[in-house]
């Protein structure tokens, strides 16, 4: 039936096909459309009020001389409200990592092991009711995290290791944690539970045992998307405002140890920008600080973002 | 079996097995225990100062008697409007991004936006809110402003549950629907919509359960640590149970005296938080239970 | 006597591409009114796309492209006055899953008719019996009519879809293997209607079985191209071309 005498070569490549739009499905369409770039819109518009607001900082204002960027970035003294103010950055944003960090020392094992439970370990009725619970639990209000931290655990510190306050790093770390575990948790299941059962299934008919399953065959096969689990946890905790403002102290210094109080970007902005004057240029620094909590969570975001396809890709 | 390698390592292998296997119980019942320890310490000392004076009477003394009533109305309040400003927001480009976008750079930097947007920490939208809605509108601290920066807090949340429950409603009802002649609006709006509505919205109550328990993003945008009355129009301060907390703990006249009320608002706040994300999970596993397709 | 059947689909050297993939080549094929044309070859022959081609249902796959011409009564149904919504209207289709709306039975029928802007309860009324009964179904939901039609059992839901497509009075129907996702009872009530519906039907088919029990012509594509059509009979008894043979006496597919 093909016609020999209408050689393939010789025909058009024919014309795209599209669905016809009426002006009433045009109309919704871009409806939608704008719906969506306004999500787009949104971030572009966050970038733009944070980082002009906080620009102002940094240029001569009303006769006053702006802030330097070394001073902001490399100086530790943040006194915004002296007679002569400064504005250094550097004490607040080695408390918001100290408490990171620390936070995700705890929440990175308790989290993934949690996950590791969930996904081969607990059978399947009570991993029907955990991963409900666990998505619950990542709902607690930091609020109450923050208030059970001051009123339970830094007298509890206090007391029990002798020192002059429980409102610390340490204290801030634990409820960090308790707040970034369920993510990690809920993330790295997914991870853990996208990994084939045929794979499984492969491991133990050559004579592995469960655990050198889970060890050789499921954690190996599903480290990219626990390491995004972690790396998402370590961005929320990063972002955690009201438990820090409330148990982490408040002191604007670097902090040395365990004990030590320190004072994040976060409840800097929290607890100083309902005390001061809009378009002052503390107003400004602490937008300045905004930008760089901004900048972090994002540098932490593309970071899981590339992470999970590079181990794709070696994958 | 290679004959030499019979049993081979038997007994440490299944030592290791147990080791590891204790260690990951322990991490599991450790940070299941903290957060179920937390929950029971709040009730424990929450539950003395309930009354239904409580619930439904404006504070006095300072704060130390009376009740949390506008509080606990500011809460729903701010709720609501969040929702109200998330909803059609994030529905819309829910149905873009499921229904509509073809694969192009528009769509990728789309997806980029809404996937980063839901990094920011929230403390950032409360600055956002502060500087766009509360100083540049000019709508000032305000009810109105507090549900528009919570409501731009929620939408990559609910925008991403929206989509997700569209593209499970199965490619075959919008092809059965096209081929009996209707549009493609008409498909989504007649067949897809009716189907994938329960889950986008349970979506969208279990982001909502997360805003309402949100501080940082209302301390300055809505939020006043005592109202007289209860707020009669949008430009209104309210008070909200978060901030109430917050300010009873951290910033009060009388820290001590007023446990019992701090304790009662935690409570209060948690049962509201977690009874709406219980509500939205139970609806979702029910949908998915008695999903017909 | 047997008179000259009246064509009433032609194509006319139609190719078809996804993208770059070469999908449909040259094919030119006359279908005739109130009979039943069998499509059948191994997957991946074209089948399928040709038969979307004929509702215009791929013009919703990104990247698809048409050279060549189609006619449906007369009429180019890919020409810049042709309304692929109306078309749609006039030619159903049933598909290979049963796919009812989570809808009542009732609302399912009653889709097409809405569009069109049928609303009164009588008119309908008339219309969901009218479709049922030429489905072969309403003895067994006349009574249930409000129940939702995803409770149906596998049969029914693909006769409840050809109800849905026959409530437009549509001058053809395409069936893409309507009977695949069925069991053997089901395939045989569904064999059955396609036997005696007084209706174009042009139905794809892996099932060489079913295309000799129920098609009056078939038709056998592999590779994009259509390589014979002629009378099912002779086509399954004498296959003019090697290819047919081959495919038909199992020897590869």
């Amino acid at each position: 039936m093909t016609d020999e005498s209408h050689p393939p070569a010789a025909r058009d490549r024919g014309t795209l096909l599209k669905p016809k739009l009426s002006p009433t499905e045009k109309g919704a369409r871009f409806f939608f459309l704008v719906c969506a770039i306004s999500a787009l819109g949104q971030m572009l518009l966050i970038m733009v009020f944070l980082f002009t607001e906080a620009g102002r900082l940094f240029v001569s204002l009303d006769g006053e001389k702006g802030v330097s960027l070394g001073e902001f970035f490399l100086s530790q003294d943040w006194y915004p409200t002296y007679p002569s103010p400064s504005y250094g950055a550097l004490a607040l944003v080695a408390g918001s990592l100290s408490v990171t960090l620390l936070s995700i020392l705890l929440a990175g094992p308790l989290g993934v092991g949690l996950a590791i439970y969930l996904s081969s370990m607990a059978g399947r009725r009570s991993r029907e009711w955990l991963k409900p619970a666990i998505e619950l639990l990542a709902s607690i209000p930091s609020v109450v995290l923050g208030f059970v931290g001051m009123v339970a655990i830094a007298p509890f510190l206090q007391n029990a290791l002798g020192l002059p306050s429980g409102l610390n790093i340490l204290n801030a770390s634990l409820f960090l944690a308790v707040m970034a575990t369920p993510t990690v948790a809920s993330l790295g299941e997914d991870a853990l539970s996208a990994v084939p059962q045929s794979v499984q299934d492969a491991s133990y008919a050559l004579g592995a045992t469960h655990w050198e399953t889970i060890w050789k065959v499921i954690l190996p096969a599903s480290l990219s998307g626990l390491s995004t689990a972690v790396i998402l946890g370590l961005g929320r905790a990063l972002g955690e405002t009201i438990v820090v403002l409330m148990v982490a102290g408040g002191a604007a210094q670097i902090p040395l140890s365990l004990f030590d109080s320190a004072r994040p970007l976060t409840s800097t902005l929290a607890a100083e920008m309902g005390e001061t004057a809009i378009g002052s240029a503390h107003y400004h620094a602490l937008f300045a600080l905004g930008a760089v909590l901004f900048v972090l969570t994002l540098a932490f975001n593309l970071l899981a973002h590339y992470l999970g396809k590079y181990w794709r890709r070696k994958a | 079996m290679l004959e030499a390698q019979k049993g081979f390592g038997r007994q440490r292998r299944y030592r290791e097995q147990k080791l590891a296997f204790l260690a990951i119980r322990l991490a599991a019942g450790l940070s299941l225990g903290v957060m179920a320890a937390i929950i029971i310490y709040i009730v424990v000392n929450g539950v003395p100062a309930l009354s239904w004076a409580f619930l439904t009477e404006f504070p006095r003394d300072n704060m130390s008697a009376g009740g949390i009533f506008p509080a606990i109305v500011g809460t729903v309040l701010l709720a609501v409007g969040a929702l109200l400003t998330a909803l059609p927001l994030g529905f819309g480009a829910a149905i873009y991004l499921a229904e509509y976008a073809r694969p192009g750079p528009l769509v990728t930097a789309i997806r980029l936006g809404v996937a980063n947007l839901a990094g920011v920490p929230s403390v950032v939208f409360g600055l956002f809110g502060l500087s766009l809605f509360v100083t540049t509108l000019g709508f000032g601290r305000s009810l109105l402003s507090g549900s528009l920066t919570l409501g731009l807090l929620i939408l990559p949340t609910v925008t991403a549950a929206a989509e997700e429950a569209l593209r499970q409603t199965p490619a075959s009802f919008r092809e059965a629907a096209l081929a009996l002649g209707a549009n493609r609006w008409q498909a989504i709006r007649q067949v897809v919509l009716p189907a994938a509505l329960p889950g986008m919205l349970t979506g969208a109550i279990l982001a909502l359960g997360r805003a309402a328990g949100e501080t940082a993003p209302i301390v300055f945008t809505a939020s006043a640590a005592y109202t007289l009355l209860l707020p009669d129009s949008i430009y209104r301060e309210v008070m909200a149970l978060p901030t109430h907390i917050l300010n009873l703990a951290t910033n009060s006249v009388h820290i001590e005296a007023t446990r019992p009320q701090q304790f009662g608002s935690a409570l209060v706040l948690l049962v509201l938080v977690l009874g709406l994300s219980t509500f939205a999970i139970v609806v979702r596993a029910k949908l998915r239970r008695g999903r017909q397709w | 006597m047997v008179a000259e059947p009246q064509t009433i689909i032609e194509a006319r050297n139609v190719d078809f591409y996804y993208g770059d993939f070469h999908a449909l080549k040259n094919v030119s094929i006359n279908i005739a009114a109130q009979e039943v044309t069998a499509m059948i070859g191994p997957s991946g022959c074209g089948k399928s796309t040709f038969l979307k081609l004929l509702n215009r249902m791929n013009d919703f796959t990104p990247g698809a492209r048409l050279a060549g011409e189609i006619f449906i009564s007369g009429a180019s149904i890919y020409g810049p006055d042709a309304d692929p919504v109306d078309i749609r209207r006039r030619v159903g289709m049933v598909f290979q899953r049963p796919n009812p709306f989570a809808k009542s039975i009732y609302d399912n029928i009653c889709y097409g008719p809405r569009l069109v802007g049928i609303r009164k309860p009588q008119d309908l009324d008339v219309l969901v019996e009218k479709a049922l009964r030429a489905a072969a179904l309403w003895d067994e939901v006349k009574d249930i009519l409000s129940k939702s039609a995803m409770e149906l059992s596998g049969g029914q839901q693909q006769r409840v879809c050809v109800a849905r497509a026959l409530a437009l009075e549509p001058e053809i129907l395409l069936m893409d293997e309507p009977t695949s996702a069925l069991d053997p009872i089901a395939t045989a009530k569904v064999e059955e209607w396609i036997k005696n519906a007084n209706l174009t039907i042009v139905i794809v088919t892996h099932n060489m079985q079913q295309a000799a029990r129920i098609s009056d012509r078939t038709a056998f594509f592999f590779m994009g191209e259509l390589v014979e059509f002629g009378p099912t009979m002779e086509l399954f008894t004498r296959p003019q071309e090697t290819q047919t043979e081959n495919y038909i006496t199992g020897r590869f597919g």
